[in-house]
């Protein structure tokens, strides 16, 4: 290699370096309307050199062995194996031209020149692809794959680029295996004898982050195939692979650690969930103290760290409630009869299934996710070991959650509170009430249950009556409408422990009417948010209304009839109504057939209900002329 | 009229100078609703055919008759918008396109006659509007704002002062909101324009020292109008307050380096090249899993900042309109193409919260079970032709005879069904009637019960002639009564009005002969006199003490 001596080969290094510099650093300084001007430098300079380079070769290859010459240049080698080693001079000679070929695949993508970037990629390809893999090549051999898959996936050729980026994946996982030497940087091919080459652990970083964008590419092409759960294992180990290098900004990645452990929410895979959540809490921590209210005050940059540190701690406990709360939403679904109430038997039958499962089994899919970075695995652990990931089957389990996802409900209102948030907050508190339903299925007494209901009431009425629809219109009707259950649910509940009761006292059915009336109301107020600000109810609702708003008056009518009065007259009054809003359903539908299908068993209801009612009605009348 | 969500309208333009010296050909066709795409370099495939709310041919001039003037626009669009904001909706006009492709023309548009935009035409027309008011207790009063959001961080393009990016908030009344954000205070169309020229200008020049072009940022007009009616009869102020935003977005070829993420609904299998991105890709993938289903997930990405200041006018309580701004030149296919399947979109764009309701698994079988009862209630009543006539049940086509022999067994089960079912009302009937029946019962037996059901103590009957026991315990003394009617009250043990048994009660034991006669003044119940008879030899009276009234 004496030719690196030369002075030639110093212009070739000046060169390499000079381009790197305008690629890298003095593009981002291009006008607007001519964006690509160094971009264009910075590829003549790579011309220049790939001339250079070649003729440098020629001369080299006057002196050296001529076999070795003709693989290089005219890609004689046999079809099935390796024509030289990658570490040869040969190969380096053809991994340094591949770098180079690289490098101008780079620059031709990156300014819009798609087949001709392709084309040297291409190149760079069959240069490395005659040489076995070596640390003098496999960095390049994975970074060109990568090129060509976002290359293809951007032509919509989603499977050519899983091809590439498959590839490069167990390239990578091959060399580690069996060779595993900290690898060769592209940067270190031009470097003049004697000078420093990279520090091997930057080598090492850098070389292990193009393989984690492999992963990452990998996540985003199996996302486009559709094959999600793949996708989902991708972005996991991006993240995993992002700690153990510590390439990662502390807020950034925890916060992506919290959606991942959403994703996770959805497939109902919770171990992974919690795992993903006490990371998440614990990286944040990373990113150092919040800075103090007084701070803020006297810096914008403290203030603007405050926020940005306190909006991201209150996501990630957001992020939090979700998971306890759909943890045991999931526990309901599994114990619920068909009538929403716990069944003993599957309650039984679950907690013995439980007992049998296989820990062994569990621990080996936890090791395949672990974050596992020394300073921070056992505060992840010990903040796991806080909250379950087995879907409670009790209310002492069920209630052991309840009060994590509780706690976090409160760490979330501390940032989003209602003075500033509005909607955010409302939704915390709409969680923080699906948190006491959900809760209130594992009780079984009924007096206990009906007053977490009514904690659900006592903090949705304030907001809900001090909230303005202009604004607010879809929030305020997802309120009404709760409160119009929860009242129902209460009203049945009342009902229920009456029932229990020889003999209802007055003051029970005048709570019990009370329920009634306020779960009316509420029902009343989300059918009167669809009027016209004339008042006139739509003669067609809207498609995300249509079902909610027949249910609610389908609601209404059964309340109707089930107040409670011993006066004819009122009965008669109450009854009425109640057949005219089972009318209203029956009507709605007989004008807009295509609604018959949302609402089905409704209308059927109701228009049994509108042919007998009035069998019922009739009675009351006969009774009141025969008092009279 | 139908709440829907959002009116979209493309546009197409004419050449430009550049366009038509390089002999540039029109990929765009339209007609009536629907505009269509030919790609130029595959002019052998089909068209891509799009229909909106309104494609505007404004690729010609005046001159052809299916040209769309911007009076023709504003009369579509900004007309209804403005009656809607006099209603006191909120509305949002955007307008969405490549740079150059007329957004400014349609928004804005020049200054000569018959050029003017949405924004000066309805400007104008909301003050002639309120200047044609005579209604003496109704007022009037406009305010503006304007703003501009790049890389998501908004600049107050009225007031010079400030300086930085502005917060967002929300307040519970106001809606949301941009904090300390200038409104001004107008009164006529000079006013506004002069506002926006001065926010335009301030938009330049703040683009030029960033070495930016403003087609990387959104601008966001904003009038806020206030319509105030005095009440007499309570002298009270009520206000109907509109807010009209009118948003000129990011020239739709740099909405994503602009950080319009949420507006921009990017398609294809493209992959980003940087991890600064995972975020993204995950949210997408978190996003993907959880629309299937109700919302049960939280993803903690912040919508953009414009999504989130305009989100009720995306599909809430307001009326929304899209224009998008089309090139007609081959070269711009492309872009143009996007900007058509954006609009496309655009027409579906929802809001994602939805009403969760809860299962009505127990109200329906509570429901079935009544309307069963309800129907054997018509069975035992023989009224099965009613039911049966309607002819929607056929398991109750039962032939008459049948019913009968039904009837029997069915009584049987509808007890055991009523009884599980009872609802409240029932139990309530039924303790009323058992009471009824206990009544009754004294009745019979010539005990008056008082109405609550009889507590203690002595309860007179004022103008009944009446008996009373009387008992060593006091608690039992005077608890029942005993009238004596008008007319022969017989007491005895059989066949007797008054019944009393007991060891020394024979069987006819005595009569009671109440009389009823009038007073002097003609009145019929006042006076009574009690004619006291023993039958037989008996010695003692059972009654010992009888009282005679007024």
């Amino acid at each position: 290699m004496a030719a690196h001596q030369s002075s030639e080969w110093r212009t070739v290094c000046e060169k390499f370096r000079l381009a790197q510099d305008l690629s890298e650093v003095e593009s981002r300084k291009d006008p607007e309307n001519n964006p690509f001007r160094s971009k264009y430098k910075a590829r003549d300079l790579l011309k220049e050199i790939h001339c250079s380079l070649k003729k440098i070769q020629i001369e080299e290859e006057g002196e050296a062995d001529s076999e070795s010459r003709q693989m290089v240049d005219e890609g004689a080698g046999n079809e099935c194996g390796k024509s030289c080693s990658g570490d040869s001079p040969a190969g380096l000679g053809a991994a340094r031209l591949a770098v180079l070929q690289y490098y101008l695949g780079v620059n031709h993508i990156e300014t819009e020149e798609l087949s001709a970037g392709e084309q040297h990629l291409m190149n760079c390809l069959k240069l490395i692809d005659k040489c076995t893999t070596t640390r003098e090549n496999v960095s390049l051999f994975i970074q060109a794959r990568n090129q060509l898959g976002i290359l293809w996936a951007g032509r919509d050729e989603i499977e050519k680029a899983q091809g590439f980026l498959e590839i490069a994946e167990s390239m990578y996982l091959l060399y580690m295996r069996e060779d595993g030497q900290p690898p060769l940087d592209l940067q270190d091919f031009f470097v003049l004898e004697g000078e420093e080459l990279s520090q091997q652990e930057k080598t090492r970083s850098r070389f292990e982050m193009a393989y984690t964008h492999t992963l990452y590419y990998l996540a985003q092409v199996y996302k486009n195939l559709e094959q999600y759960e793949r996708a989902g294992q991708y972005c996991h180990s991006t993240l995993q692979r992002q700690l153990e290098y510590k390439q990662f900004v502390p807020l950034e990645w925890a916060i992506n650690a919290a959606t991942l452990s959403q994703y996770y929410i959805t497939k109902t895979r919770y171990m992974e969930a919690r795992h993903c959540l006490a990371a998440a809490s614990v990286i944040a921590t990373l990113a150092g103290e919040i800075p103090s209210e007084a701070a803020a005050k006297e810096s914008d940059a403290e203030c603007e760290k405050r926020e940005e540190l306190l909006q991201k701690r209150s996501e990630i406990a957001r992020c939090w409630i979700k998971y306890c709360l759909n943890l045991m939403q999931d526990a309901k679904k599994l114990l619920e009869d068909n009538i929403g109430e716990l069944d003993l038997d599957r309650q039984e039958e679950l907690k013995r299934a439980r007992r049998n499962v296989e820990e062994e089994k569990e621990k080996g899919r936890k090791s395949a996710i672990l974050f596992g970075s020394s300073d921070t695995f056992d505060s992840i652990c010990s903040l796991e070991e806080k909250v379950s990931s087995m879907l409670p089957l009790d209310f002492e389990e069920a209630r052991s959650i309840f009060l994590v996802g509780q706690s976090y409900v409160a760490q979330a209102k501390e940032y989003f509170a209602m003075d500033g948030h509005v909607t955010d907050h409302i939704e915390i508190l709409q969680d923080h009430s699906a948190l006491f339903k959900v809760l209130a299925f594992f009780e079984q007494d009924l007096e206990r249950r009906c007053k977490m209901h009514k904690r659900r009431v006592d903090m949705l009425e304030p907001v809900c009556k001090d909230l303005n629809a202009q604004y607010y219109l879809l929030i305020c009707r997802q309120l009404q409408f709760e409160l119009a259950e929860t009242y129902y649910e209460m009203m049945d509940l009342k009902l229920a422990v009456a029932d229990k009761q020889d003999q209802p006292d007055v003051h029970t059915i005048k709570k019990f009417n009370n329920l009634c009336s306020s779960s009316m109301k509420y029902y009343q107020m989300f059918l009167d948010s669809i009027r016209s600000p004339e008042g006139k109810f739509p003669e067609k609702l809207e498609d995300d209304l249509l079902r909610p708003a027949l249910v609610a008056k389908f609601r209404v009518a059964r309340l109707q009839s089930k107040l409670i009065s011993s006066n004819l007259a009122t009965q008669l009054e109450n009854l009425t109504h109640s057949l005219e809003s089972y009318n209203f359903v029956v009507q709605y539908c007989e004008e807009n057939p295509e609604a018959k299908n949302a609402v089905e068993t409704e209308l059927e209801l109701s228009s049994e209900m509108v042919s007998l009612l009035p069998l019922k009605i009739n009675r009351i009348r006969s009774k009141i002329a025969s008092c009279n | 009229m139908a709440s829907s969500s959002v009116k979209v309208a493309v546009r197409v333009r004419p050449f430009n100078s550049r366009e038509t010296n390089r002999g540039a050909k029109c990929v765009i066709q339209m007609q009536d609703k629907s505009t269509c795409i030919i790609n130029p370099k595959q002019p052998k495939d089909a068209p891509k055919n799009f229909t909106f709310d309104y494609s505007y041919w404004s690729h010609s001039s005046e001159e052809d008759p299916s040209f769309a003037s911007q009076g023709k626009v504003y009369q579509d669009i900004g007309e209804e918008m403005l009656l809607h904001a006099f209603e006191g909706y909120n509305v949002c006009i955007f307008a969405y396109g490549q740079t150059g492709a007329g957004k400014s023309y349609t928004m804005m548009g020049k200054q000569d006659p018959g050029q003017q935009g949405i924004i000066p035409q309805m400007c104008e027309d909301l003050f002639r509007q309120t200047a044609e008011n005579t209604d003496p207790d109704l007022s009037f009063s406009v305010e503006v704002s304007y703003m501009e959001i790049y890389c998501e961080r908004v600049r107050d393009l009225l007031n010079p002062k400030s300086r930085g990016s502005l917060r967002v908030r929300e307040h519970p009344i106001m809606g949301p909101y941009v904090e300390d954000l200038s409104k001004m205070a107008v009164t006529n169309y000079s006013d506004i324009a002069d506002l926006m020229d001065t926010g335009n200008k301030a938009r330049t020049v703040a683009a030029t020292n960033m070495n930016e072009t403003s087609s990387r940022s959104h601008a966001v007009f904003t009038i806020l109008f206030t319509q105030r009616r005095h009440d007499h009869m309570t002298s009270l102020d009520t206000e109907k307050v509109s807010k009209i935003s009118l948003v000129d977005l990011a020239g739709s070829e740099r909405a994503d380096s602009s950080g319009a993420r949420g507006m921009r609904l990017k398609e294809g299998a493209n992959i980003n090249k940087s991890l600064t991105t995972l975020g993204k890709v995950i949210s997408a993938l978190a996003d993907m899993q959880g629309t299937k289903k109700r919302r049960s997930d939280f993803i903690p990405y912040r919508d953009s900042v414009l999504t989130w200041l305009l989100r009720e006018n995306l599909g809430g309580n307001s009326r929304t309109a899209m224009i998008a701004a089309l090139s007609p030149a081959d070269i711009n296919y492309e872009e143009t193409l996007s900007t058509l399947r954006y609009a496309d979109r655009a027409k579906q764009i929802k809001c994602n919260a939805v009403i969760n309701e809860d299962p009505n698994a127990r109200l329906v079988r509570e429901l079935k079970e009544e309307v069963n009862r309800l129907k054997e209630l018509l069975l035992s009543q023989g009224l099965s032709n009613l039911i049966t006539a309607s002819g929607e049940h056929p398991h109750v086509f039962t032939p008459v005879i049948n019913t009968r022999l039904r009837r029997s067994q069915c009584t049987e089960t509808e007890k055991i069904i009523a009884e599980l079912n009872e609802t409240w009302e029932e139990k309530l009937r039924k303790t009323d009637s058992i009471r009824q029946e206990r009544e009754a019962l004294l009745a019979e037996m010539g005990v008056s019960v008082k109405e609550d059901g009889g507590t203690v103590g002595v309860f007179s009957p004022k103008r009944t002639p009446h008996l009373v026991n009387l008992n060593e315990d006091p608690l039992m003394s005077e608890c029942l009564i005993y009238y004596i009617k008008d007319g022969v009250t017989r007491v005895g043990q059989e066949d007797v009005d008054i019944r009393l048994s007991g060891q020394f009660i024979k069987e006819l034991h005595c009569v009671f002969c109440s009389e009823v006669s009038e007073n002097n003044e003609g009145e019929s119940d006042h006076v009574t006199f009690l004619t006291f008879t023993v039958s037989h030899k008996c010695k003692r009276y059972v009654t010992k003490d009888f009282c005679a009234f007024e």
